[in-house]
């Protein structure tokens, strides 16, 4: 085979070697992701390091190396109690360690502050004072208690929220009235300030009320002790949910694994950010690519349909198809920019002096909100869908064209009967497209209305339902967010894990789609050649 | 059909083609709008200030323009650290008076009066002086040219520099400190204005020595007068026909020119700096509001070298902000457009080659079969987020490079190596087997574990190879033996980031175009005997060219323009290095790191959006470049 060289086959092979280290690499990226994220909500056995210096470690293992010059290996451990060390994991040489075991009875517990906590424990006080049993039945009978009393908080909040709300009107009203005169008014800012005094009184009844009722809920403890013996005493309350994973079947933590992935995706997030769900997260994102597409579909729909059906062929035509087909180059931080200067400060800015000068300097519309962020993507995706339609409209042939014309329709009735039905598989691998894109877009988010917390969801049961001016958590800010700029990265770096997958998931999915819709549509039409 | 039903349907015609052809309009506008709309918000950077005169100086400044001190005398007053004063006595000496006030933490006060007359030799006759606002310096300047800098920091005054400031012996007439107390502006008989700042000189060592820093616009006849702004680096100039000059120290723009009719005796700013007072010879006052928006902005120091105080030499910075007020803003764009063109020169390095490779194989030797799935598959991998790759590259691939370094270097080599071994080893059974023969079309499946084996390899040799070779620790090494800064987030894992985020919109884009070469053209040449790759390579790939180009430049413009990845995985340090191993910023990732903190309508606010603009100019450029060759590449084709 002395022509192998001659006819080229090695460099077959080196254009095959780039596609393999193009496919290898995505592989790597996906397996890490997946090897960081999955595992997360596994509960790991504890386990207790006697060491050498005579004091104990309990933790979970969570990765080891081996230093390259003198061979010794360390492992590290997750030790929890950030209240107790300050620190979440802790480094221990192999050769200090004199000693392994699993006790049987070391818990985790999870609580709403600090992160988990591992230890043994000691004793339970009873919300009454009395002293029960230290067993773990006991225990989850006590929790169940007090979570059920937890429960009952929820309707005095909720009042009080109600009250609070009610209270925040008032006041607006009242800065209104005293905007617009308040000589004038001052008969009516009498009666709303009395009224609002009122209500304030309600609330601070309700308070005092729900924190007696904390106070009392928090009688209930229970006493832990880490490996060391140090003692902490934890109310109840604070504790979310406690296992003993070293006595726990494989079945029980499969359970446990399926219950956490349901906290994450329908719970607050808890601990800025680092633990519980995504909720208000995923809430935002989906809400905020929905508004988008109502903006960006019909624009974007109208726009190539003018540009293929109407508009007459010529160069103006082809140099703003060049303009709209290049716009979907132009890099989103621009996009993110023009919506800060024109949507965010513009428009919103002249709303508030237009609507809400009583307001001023408080910003109403005239800061970052989901309306503004979704105008901003719509922007952004708006080249996507024109060129999906432009595409899936040019791709018709043109005798279906020709043979609805012939027939006596008029150009309108061709459209909105033969050519629109046949495109919309294209239509929608533009909108699905452009959904996929703005999921994953965060750099023009950060800038019109993106917030690593929002207090409450856009869209809730409170007059007008729909909040376009409020603030809303992405995921996407969230991975950056709580990846970068969170003060405890290395605590925080399995949730932003599961976070990228889930965005990663949603991104596939939808693009999955697209490109199941576009096969179809080319299916269609295209004739085979040669 | 009724005529109703037709008229009807005609008419909705009518209005549906111009309902789209007015949305399809609007919408296009809009779109293009966007650049005009952000090139709206920067461009006031580059307008002329303006001064509206006053009717009258305004009652509650009068009193500024009548407290102007004797000129022989000065004095400043330090608030509770207490004052200084200098007064130039006839034989031309200057006799210093300090009241020093020290507080102890218990709050007792020490006072001390220190007075002294300056008996250091002079070069000539002093013409004008200066106390330093902040007591530290004092400064004067000779009838002949000479500059002089005392210190009197300390308890006994020392004269720190004698600068012979102008060759020709010309008279210096008015000397002031620029706000911030490090620059001194110096005016002459020439009407030239110049600004000097203590500077390390090479071969004085630590000691700084004045040196002439700026060139400011100044005037054809004696610069009588120069007042410093107290809102910026500006400063007022006069001469003594009444001509007043608005300049600013780090642009050295001329901002304003101001007659005020006649020879002005005294001179103040009010109102932060906003408004101007001057008291003219003939008795009448006079008064203009001020608006300077943006004074130390000029295309010099947005694109040049400029030097700046506390800088040894001109250079290019951005540096937006300080902890002090009296701070000059540094907003050159050339560090982040440098960073800009690294990330993307270095990620485009990295991804071109395995992109346009990769697309050449799948369209022209893979089995079309695998083709269907591979694809998608790439078509998927466009789709992954930035902020998902910023987050890996940021906190998975850099904290893993920072320990085995060596190893990404030793997987440079042995990847390479083991392919070519591998192509050795395939070469027998290529052909000779039904195996080899089967795998035509599949032969990167096959490469695959290969891949793998190198990297695995790499990371295995690596850690003895470096204990043996750079004492354990290469980064150690690096800096010890060729002074190279290692950071963790640095211009490798840019390169690999973004490179792997444009892989696969290079790659669709090229396999579009080599796919797109009809089939007739290969047949042709597979019919006289070429082999695969002799087709591919010359036929194929120089018909596809037009557009495997296009793919490049939208790769490219995509890269620009990334903003997640490259904060996310650079240190964001604004420096001007080629060096693998710093870290850069762009101009992406400069405006999301700094517009939350830009105060808006603000200099900083407005040069963002420059930035903005710069971005969208060049990304349009290069994406139209791309279409237009593609629809070239198109035409040509077309007919087939």
């Amino acid at each position: 085979m002395k022509n192998y060289w001659k006819r080229g086959e090695p460099m077959v092979m080196v254009a095959g070697a780039t596609l393999a280290m193009v496919l290898f690499m995505t592989l790597t990226m996906m397996a890490v992701i997946l090897g960081n994220s999955l595992g997360y909500f596994w509960i790991k056995d504890l386990v207790q390091l006697k060491l050498k210096d005579g004091s104990a470690v309990l933790g979970q293992i969570t990765g080891s190396e081996s230093h390259a010059l003198t061979d010794e290996a360390r492992i590290q451990l997750k030790v929890g109690n950030r209240d107790l060390y300050a620190q979440d994991f802790r480094w221990v040489d192999e050769q200090e360690i004199a000693g392994r075991e699993y006790p049987d009875h070391a818990y985790l517990l999870e609580r709403m502050e600090h992160g988990n906590f591992f230890g043994y424990l000691q004793g339970l006080t009873k919300a009454d004072g009395t002293a029960a049993a230290a067993d773990s039945v006991t225990l989850a009978a006590l929790l169940h208690e007090v979570q059920q009393g937890k429960q009952g908080l929820k309707s005095i909040r909720k009042q009080m929220s109600k009250l609070n709300m009610a209270s925040e009107r008032l006041r607006l009203k009242i800065q209104k009235l005293d905007y617009n005169g308040a000589e004038a008014n001052s008969a009516k800012i009498a009666a709303l300030t009395d009224q609002r005094a009122k209500l304030t009184e309600q609330f601070d009844q309700l308070n005092n009320e729900l924190n007696q009722k904390i106070s009392e809920l928090n009688k209930a403890t229970a006493l832990f002790r880490d490996a060391d013996g140090k003692e902490k005493e934890l109310p109840l309350t604070e504790i979310v949910r406690f296992y003993q994973p070293n006595s726990m079947s494989v079945f029980a933590k499969s359970g446990i694994y399926l219950i956490k992935i349901k906290e994450l995706l329908l719970d607050d997030p808890r601990e800025s950010n680092t633990e519980g769900g995504l909720f208000p997260a995923i809430f935002g994102t989906v809400l905020m690519v929905l508004l988008m597409s109502l903006f960006s579909m019909p624009f974007g729909v109208i726009a190539a349909i003018y540009l293929r059906e109407y508009a007459k062929e010529g160069k103006l035509v082809q140099l703003v198809r060049i303009a709209v087909n290049n716009l979907a180059g132009v890099p989103s931080i621009v996009y993110g920019v023009f919506g800060l200067g024109f949507f965010v400060y513009g428009i919103g800015g002249s709303i508030d002096k237009l609507f809400f000068s009583h307001q001023l300097p408080t910003p109403v519309f005239g800061t970052g909100g989901i309306l503004w962020a979704s105008l901003t993507l719509a922007l952004l995706t708006v080249p996507v869908v024109i060129v999906a339609t432009e595409e899936s409209l040019a791709s018709i042939p043109k005798g279906i064209r020709e043979g609805s014309l012939a027939l006596g329709a008029t150009k309108f009735q061709t459209l909105t009967k033969v050519l629109l039905p046949m495109a919309t598989p294209g239509i929608m691998t533009g909108l699905v497209l452009s959904m996929a894109r703005a999921v994953g877009e965060v750099a023009p988010l950060m800038m019109v209305g993106v917030v690593k917390l929002a207090p409450t969801l856009p869209f809730d049961g409170t007059f007008p339902f729909f909040h376009m001016d409020r603030k809303f958590m992405h995921l996407g800010f969230h991975i950056y967010d709580v990846g970068f700029q969170s003060p405890n990265v290395e605590a925080a770096k399995p949730m932003v894990y599961v976070t990228t997958l889930l965005l990663l998931v949603i991104v596939i999915i939808a693009t999955s789609l697209a490109i199941r819709f576009r096969n179809q549509m080319r299916r269609k039409y295209t004739t085979s050649h040669f | 059909m009724p005529p109703t039903i037709v008229d009807k349907s005609r008419r909705n015609d009518r209005w549906a083609a111009r309902l789209i052809t007015a949305g399809g309009l609007f919408v296009i506008v809009a779109v293009i709008g966007i650049l005009l709309l952000i090139a709206k918000v920067s461009l006031p950077l580059f307008y002329s200030p303006t001064a509206d005169k006053l009717a009258a100086v305004p009652p509650e400044f009068a009193s500024l323009l009548s407290a102007e001190p004797a000129t022989a005398v000065q004095q400043v007053d330090l608030e509770e650290k207490g004052s200084v004063s200098a007064r130039l006595l006839p034989d031309n000496r200057i006799e210093l008076q300090r009241r020093l006030v020290e507080r102890d933490i218990l709050g007792t006060e020490k006072v001390s009066e220190l007075k002294e007359t300056l008996a250091d030799p002079l070069p000539g006759a002093i013409s004008a002086f200066r106390l330093g606002r902040n007591g530290q310096n004092l400064y004067a300047a000779t009838a002949n040219g000479w500059l002089l800098r005392w210190d009197i920091s300390e308890q006994q005054a020392r004269l720190a520099d004698t600068v012979q400031a102008f060759k020709d012996q010309r008279r210096i007439t008015a000397l002031t400190t620029v706000m911030g107390e490090y620059s001194l502006a110096v005016g002459d008989e020439k009407g030239q204005i110049t600004t000097w700042m203590p500077v390390r000189t090479p071969g004085a060592g630590e000691d700084k020595h004045l040196a002439l820093i700026h060139t400011l616009p100044g005037f054809s006849t004696p610069v009588v007068r120069l007042l410093p702004s107290p809102r910026d680096k500006s400063l007022a100039a006069f001469d003594g026909q009444g001509t007043i000059r608005m300049v600013h120290m780090t642009s050295e723009r001329l901002l304003l020119e101001l007659k005020a009719g006649g020879p002005v005796v005294a001179a103040a700013f009010a109102d932060r700096g906003r408004k101007l007072l001057v008291a003219g010879a003939d008795g009448v006052s006079q008064a203009w509001e001020l608006s300077i928006p943006h004074p130390e902005t000029s295309l010099k120091t947005l694109f040049g070298k400029v030097w700046y105080e506390g800088y040894n030499k001109p250079e290019y910075v951005w540096q937006s902000s300080a902890a002090t007020d009296d701070f000059e803003p540094k907003l050159s764009l050339v560090p982040l457009i440098f960073g800009t063109f690294k990330a993307t020169l270095f990620a485009m390095l990295f991804a071109a080659p395995l992109a346009l490779l990769g697309a050449l194989y799948t369209s022209q030797f893979m089995s079309p079969g695998l083709k269907g799935k591979i694809k998608p598959a790439v078509e998927i991998m466009a789709a992954v987020p930035s902020v998902v790759v910023g987050f890996l590259a940021g906190l998975w691939l850099a904290p893993l490079m920072d320990h085995n370094l060596l190893a990404l270097f030793m997987t440079l080599v042995l990847v390479p190596t083991l392919i070519m071994l591998a192509i050795f080893a395939w070469r027998p059974l290529a052909e000779n087997t039904d195996f080899g023969r089967g795998m035509k079309g599949y032969e990167f499946i096959g490469l695959l574990p290969v891949v793998a084996l190198g990297i695995w390899l790499a990371g295995q040799i690596a850690p003895p190879l470096e204990a043996a070779f750079f004492a354990g620790d290469l980064k150690q090494w690096l800096f010890s033996t060729l002074g190279v800064r290692y950071d963790q987030r640095n211009s490798i894992i840019i390169a690999i980031a973004l490179g792997f985020a444009v892989i696969p919109i290079i790659f669709t884009i090229a396999e579009d175009a080599l796919s797109n070469v009809p089939r007739n053209l290969t047949a042709a040449s597979l019919a006289l005997g070429a082999s695969r790759w002799q087709t591919a390579w010359r036929v194929v790939l120089p018909s596809a060219l037009p557009g495997v180009f296009s793919a490049v430049m939208i790769g490219f413009g995509r890269a620009v323009g990334e903003t997640m990845i490259v904060l996310m995985a650079t240190g964001n340090t604004p420096i001007t290095s080629w060096s693998l191993f710093n870290g850069l910023r762009s101009l992406s990732a400069n405006i999301a790191v700094e517009i939350p903190e830009a105060p808006i309508y603000g200099t900083l606010y407005r040069t963002l959006f420059l930035s903005a603009v710069l971005l969208f100019v060049l990304t349009f450029i290069i994406n139209t470049a791309a279409e237009l060759l593609r629809q070239r590449f198109r035409k040509k084709y077309g007919r087939y």
